[in-house]
């Protein structure tokens, strides 16, 4: 029984390797869903706040997600298309004929966990929040092209745009609904101080229950919740586990049965452990070596796209992922439906790559093994941040890859924030990083050479005109179908340029005890459906 | 005595500064800050500014200090960067695990490491002295980290017999009392042995050492010449003197005791100080970074006056010189 729920999970998963793009959600089977239970979810770190816009952690998000409201849930379908939206507070809504307003209704039945109604009042509410400059949100730059939400009824909402585009509804959904009755009283000023464990008030499928520091976070069951029946379990309980080495040992030890990211180093023992299930799909990451294009070795092109066939990524994956991920290829993940499915990585070829580089001028004059040009070496340093050892593993290999094409490469670990120091002031040549993709394309923090009044993540000071204009383009149109050649050519562009080395399209390895059922699991949302998860009533006999 | 004691309490006070002082230039003149440490997708580089302002960061550093000086001199600890939560609070929250971690595993340290090495000093080079000398040489050259993670294995994976992590069992807070104190004892089993056994393994080499050593002076061959018993011999006669530099070694346990172990504190997600100090430390969260530091430093003073000062109480040759 056990076993063939496993290949159950295993069966999409090697579908999915084949053919990249492929709905990664894999759902598990059982009997039906029985009322009840507790599933304890393993945590690296405890939450930061409770108040979803005091808050600069992605997990702490990921919590208050089960306990706050949204108005519609994004679904997990950003492989094929854009990604659609289901109803939740909002029951449905309607576009103006110039797609500049919205009208949302809210479900009568939505009310927050003390019982008092969700109303038009909070969503304005919490629209004043997302925006307010005394609070900061993160994401508040998402909410600029929403000129007014106003509320027309107590369940009517009319939203008003600055303008068309492609993301209006992804923007106004982003961040989570907040009490007015609760909240409102509490100066915008003194939202960074308040302590709000003592506030929290939410309207999703679990509220707070208990919450020991440094040790667990209980939720249970909302009475309240607006979708009837749900959530089936009784009680969330995050348990904080400080080291990945931890989580494993405890869910392998029964004491936690849901781990949303394992290391491929754990996989076997999670394997050959009978009541875990382990789901392998596509994560909406990558990592790569992005190369300071300010520096006079890394400026050209050519001598990029040499180091890129000079980098065995096939063996990387294999050696340092244990086989799990995908060569990478562009900016766009190919998971994803933007993706130009035109392209493909560029071959490893340390010959092509040495004849490039002579080309460019670089010879071994001296004979000491390492290139040279106008009496200078090329020598390279490599950062690699000290707590991320995969990326560190990765640096050692790159290292040795470079070494055959007489490149010089120098791994060096920094911590976190010196590392931020040094790209901050562009002070290096090379950096093995990742970035974690939003469902929303957004091409330009990371390629533009200098978005107008925007803050960048273009560390390598990338700089292409050609793409600076297509990139321009992109914000103009107003709909996907427009968007997508525009997109397509600017990743050709970037993969031609080779800004940076894509070394893999990483690959999200969850676990959890298959006593968990109805567990739908993707990279898109953690914890998606978990109003729907139930707990086995018996456990499965062999 | 009073002398003494008013004199190192005295001397507390600079010293404290300094070590705070110190610990305060190197974290906040290292590369990168707090505001560098957070690594969410979406802070923009203007937030990450505006990070740094809002805790001060962008200050030079002799400005943080001296704020951060005003701030301790008027007894407020301030707040961590990290979580906004006053660190007065933080640090009475992770005290307490920390110290009945602590208390457990010194009590085992003490009591197993005294028992071993009277074991052993019984007969020198015998069966059991050789045996214990062995695992207690390993036990000792055993990295912590490696014996935690095989401890959690064997006794909390393999033989399911205690449990691996945390304080208490999920739903721990609907026991009755005394089921929430028995699930607290279970939990604390193996943390304790693991930092107690290492303890032990230290105090029983240092211990046995000197109980041989006066088992050669004249006083000892003189009880055993007036014909008192061997088992009395050792027990009064010889382990007395034998304690005296275990006193010392109970003082300078003393900062261990409030400022935790880092490495078993992470190994059994223990809520205590070292936990604490290793999460600010990864988040170059100076507040909580330089409270930690300040008991540790209180802590190993204080620690090493009660020794000096236990030392006088049990030796009366330590008292003339010292006061």
């Amino acid at each position: 029984m056990k076993k063939l729920a496993l290949v159950f999970v295993l069966l999409p998963v090697i579908a999915s390797c084949g053919s990249p793009g492929e709905d990664q959600t894999v759902a598990t089977t059982g009997g039906p869903p029985a009322q009840g239970g507790t599933v304890v979810i393993g945590l690296l770190s405890d939450i930061q706040n409770w108040n979803p816009y005091v808050v600069e952690d992605l997990d702490t998000e990921h919590v208050l997600a089960l306990i706050y409201p949204s108005l519609a849930i994004e679904q997990t379908d950003y492989h094929r298309h854009p990604p659609s939206f289901e109803p939740a507070l909002a029951e449905s809504w309607s576009w103006s004929e110039d797609h500049l307003a919205l009208t949302l209704n809210l479900d009568r039945e939505a009310s927050w966990a003390d019982g008092v109604p969700i109303t038009s009042r909070d969503v304005v509410f919490t629209w004043q929040v997302q925006t307010s400059p005394e609070i900061d949100w993160l994401y508040g730059d998402g909410k600029d092209s929403i000129e007014t939400i106003e509320a027309v009824d107590e369940h009517t909402v009319l939203v008003t745009f600055t303008h068309r585009y492609p993301y209006q509804f992804m923007d106004l959904n982003d961040g989570l609904i907040i009490p007015a009755h609760a909240w409102a009283g509490i100066p915008f000023d003194r939202w960074a101080e308040t302590d709000w464990r003592n506030h929290v008030l939410g309207g999703g499928p679990f509220r707070l229950a208990g919450h020991t520091p440094q040790q667990e976070i209980s939720l249970e069951r909302n009475p309240h919740y607006h979708r009837a029946g749900l959530p089936y379990l009784d009680r969330v309980v995050f348990r904080i586990v400080p080291s990945e080495q931890g989580l494993v040992t405890q869910l392998l030890a029964g004491e936690i049965d849901f781990v949303r990211s394992i290391n491929p180093s754990s996989v076997e023992r999670v394997r050959a452990h009978h009541d875990l299930q382990l789901v392998i799909y596509d994560d909406r990451s990558y990592t790569h070596v992005c190369w300071n294009t300010g520096k006079p070795n890394l400026a050209d092109p050519r001598i990029r796209r040499a180091l890129t066939a000079a980098i065995d990524r096939e063996t990387l994956i294999d050696v340092v992922y244990e086989g799990f991920g995908r060569l990478g290829i562009g900016p766009v993940l190919s998971s994803f439906w933007a993706f130009n499915r035109d392209l493909v990585a560029l071959p490893f070829d340390p010959d092509t790559a040495r004849a490039a580089l002579a080309a460019a001028g670089w010879t071994d004059t001296d004979g000491d093994g390492v290139l040279d040009r106008d009496g200078s070496a090329f020598v390279i340093e490599i950062l690699a941040p000290a707590e991320n050892e995969l990326r560190q593993d990765l640096a050692i290999l790159i290292q040795e890859d470079l070494k055959r094409i007489g490149v010089k490469a120098v791994p060096r670990f920094v911590e976190w924030g010196t590392l931020m120091a040094a790209i901050e002031d562009g002070d290096f040549d090379a950096l093995v990083n990742g970035w974690e993709e939003p469902t929303q394309i957004d091409l330009a923090g990371l390629w533009h050479s200098a978005p107008p009044g925007e803050p960048t993540f273009n560390f390598g000071r990338y700089s292409n005109p050609e793409v600076d204009r297509l990139l321009a383009e992109v914000d103009e149109v107003t709909d996907f179908a427009e968007q997508k050649p525009l997109f397509d050519r600017i990743q050709e562009l970037i993969v031609a340029d080779q800004p940076y080395t894509f070394l893999v399209e990483n690959t999200r390895l969850t676990a959890h005890n298959s006593r968990i059922q109805g567990v739908e699991i993707n990279a898109a949302t953690p914890y998606f459906n978990i109003d729907e998860w139930y707990q086995m009533t018996e456990p499965a006999a062999e | 005595m009073r002398g003494l004691i008013a004199r190192r309490l005295l001397l507390l006070i600079p010293m404290v500064w300094l070590v705070a002082t110190l610990t305060f230039v190197v974290v906040a003149a290292a590369p990168g800050s707090y505001a560098d440490t957070v690594d969410h997708p979406g802070l923009t580089v203007e937030q990450r500014e505006a990070l740094r302002t809002r805790y001060g960061l962008d200050q030079p550093v002799h400005r943080q200090y001296l704020r951060w000086l005003g701030s301790i001199v008027t007894g407020d600890l301030g707040m961590s960067f990290a979580t906004r939560e006053p660190v007065g609070r933080l640090l009475a929250r992770a005290l307490p695990p920390t110290l009945l971690l602590g208390t457990a595993a010194l009590l085992l340290d003490f009591i197993l490491g005294i028992l071993v090495a009277v074991a052993a000093a019984r007969h020198p080079r015998g069966w059991f002295d050789r045996t214990s000398t062995f695992f207690s040489l390993v036990i000792v050259g055993l990295p912590s980290f490696w014996v935690a993670g095989l401890t959690v294995l064997v006794f909390g994976v393999l033989l399911g017999w205690f449990p691996a992590s945390h304080m208490h069992s999920v739903g721990a807070d609907a026991l009755t009392p005394l089921a929430s104190l028995a699930d607290l004892l279970r939990h604390l089993v193996l943390p304790a042995a693991c930092l107690g056994l290492v303890g032990a393994a230290g105090t029983a080499r240092y211990l046995r050492s000197t109980l041989l050593d006066i088992r050669g002076e004249r006083y000892i061959l003189a009880a055993r010449a007036r014909g008192i018993s061997d088992r009395r011999v050792l027990w009064i006669h010889t382990l007395r003197p034998a304690l005296l530099p275990v006193v010392t070694l109970l003082g300078l346990s003393l900062p261990f005791l409030v400022s935790g172990s880092v490495v078993i504190e992470t190994v059994f997600s223990w809520p205590g100080v070292g936990l604490a100090l290793l999460q600010a430390a990864h988040a170059r969260d100076i507040p909580v970074i330089m409270g930690i530091t300040l008991i540790g430093a209180v802590a190993v003073l204080i620690g090493s006056l009660a020794a000096d000062v236990l030392y006088a109480v049990v030796d009366p040759r330590a008292r003339e010189d010292g006061a």
